[in-house]
């Protein structure tokens, strides 16, 4: 995923912080306006229906952000005046994260945590294993294959990212990988919640299963908050718990890519690991600590809180916002093939995975 | 479109990240900005 820092100028062309942060303004108001724009719709139709006692299920605002933003970016499309500030959703997405520490007490991450680790080692295994065997009947290029089982497997397009250095992949095949997932994140977002109440699954299942199932952390987030707060609360921290791994996945990749001479040996593995872990993971344990040793208020942990909603409401402005059905479709059938059967198999290996960890594990 | 998969150069997202909500949440704690309504 692009940073703020690589998106917001060219880098062949350097100019003042305060230019780059102007640039962003833009972007920023957008997301501000299609984000408050989805939550407006909210409560609209919330007041209208039972100003007029009509039964109406609630639709979340994360819905109508998305809806809005994907119908801008597929329809006018995104001007590049705003392309810069767009690019932030996911800087305003680990801020959320962040902030959301405070509503766990940290013996509530272990537990949860401790859980949806062991669930990921689970089907990271199954998934990396049926992900190499449908490359190989589709004819994938190898490295190919590896990019779209860690992102699918791991978290998405930032796990992609991680290993096309480390593994010495193509740009093209790197490019393919992530407009895959991208796509299968799209779709995810609408098929998830509706499988979610059609099992009459409850909260903190439906939110494990969104936060192991879906790739992208901003999608797994709003694939999460669609189907309940709470839901979306048990997404983020089994997401996180997932994206923990990101190094360990990634330097094994590296080492077994190196071992067939495809790639360069990693030198220091504890720096690897060090430099792929995502520190946002660390402030969302940092924050969840200060939370449980009692240093906030109930009302200051109702701000924090409510500070992470405002955050979430830019990014999935953001998540609609950036993602181009023309683009995605550009890149051939085979890569997309792979990662949806893939991705309809990890859903089912994961969905299994929650239903026996909620009968015996008791989440 | 920028290169997604362009190495970064210095300080990661994440810690700027980070860095936002500490500061949020010390001001909250301070009572430096108002309750946060959603």
């Amino acid at each position: 995923m692009a940073s703020v820092a690589n998106t917001a100028h060219p880098i062949a062309e350097p100019i003042g912080l305060g230019r780059r942060v102007l640039a962003l303004i833009p972007g920023l108001l957008l997301l501000a306006a299609v984000g408050y724009a989805g939550k407006f719709i909210e409560q609209f139709i919330a007041a209208y229906t039972k100003s007029r006692h009509i039964v109406f299920p609630n639709i979340e605002y994360v819905l109508w952000a998305i809806v809005i933003g994907l119908l801008i970016a597929n329809t006018v499309g995104v001007p590049r005046v705003f392309q810069a500030g767009v690019a932030t959703y996911e800087f305003w997405l680990k801020t959320g994260i962040v902030l959301l520490g405070s509503r766990f007490l940290l013996g509530d991450i272990l537990h949860l945590g401790g859980i949806s680790l062991l669930l990921v080692a689970v089907a990271l295994t199954l998934s990396l294993t049926f992900m190499h065997i449908l490359g190989r009947s589709f004819k994938l290029k190898p490295k190919l294959t590896s990019l779209l089982a860690v992102g699918s497997s791991i978290c998405g397009v930032s796990a992609i990212i991680a290993a096309k250095p480390a593994i010495d992949a193509d740009d093209e095949d790197a490019s393919y990988a992530i407009a895959a997932i991208l796509a299968l994140g799209a779709l995810s977002l609408f098929t998830f919640p509706l499988i979610g109440h059609s099992l009459h699954l409850s909260d903190k299942a439906y939110g494990l299963w969104a936060g192991l199932a879906v790739d992208n952390t901003a999608e797994a987030t709003a694939a999460g908050a669609l189907y309940s707060d709470a839901a979306g609360k048990v997404a983020v921290l089994a997401k996180t718990s997932r994206n923990a791994l990101i190094g360990f996945v990634v330097l094994a990749y590296a080492i077994y890519w190196a071992s067939r001479g495809q790639a360069q040996t990693i030198g220091n593995k504890a720096q690897f690991l060090w430099q792929k872990f995502p520190k946002f993971v660390l402030g969302f344990l940092l924050i969840s600590l200060l939370a449980t040793l009692g240093i906030f208020t109930k009302p200051q942990l109702t701000s924090i809180a409510n500070l992470s909603r405002w955050a979430f409401l830019l990014t999935f402005a953001g998540v609609g916002l950036r993602t181009s059905f023309h683009e995605l479709g550009k890149q051939g059938w085979r890569p997309f093939a792979v990662g949806a059967i893939g991705e309809v198999f990890i859903a089912l290996v994961t969905l299994g995975l929650v239903y026996g960890a909620d009968r015996f594990l008791h989440l | 479109m920028p290169d997604p998969t362009a190495p970064r150069r210095g300080l990661s997202l994440d810690v700027y990240a980070v860095a936002l909500a500490l500061v949020l949440a010390l001001l909250v704690r301070l009572n430096v900005i108002p309750a946060v309504k959603w």
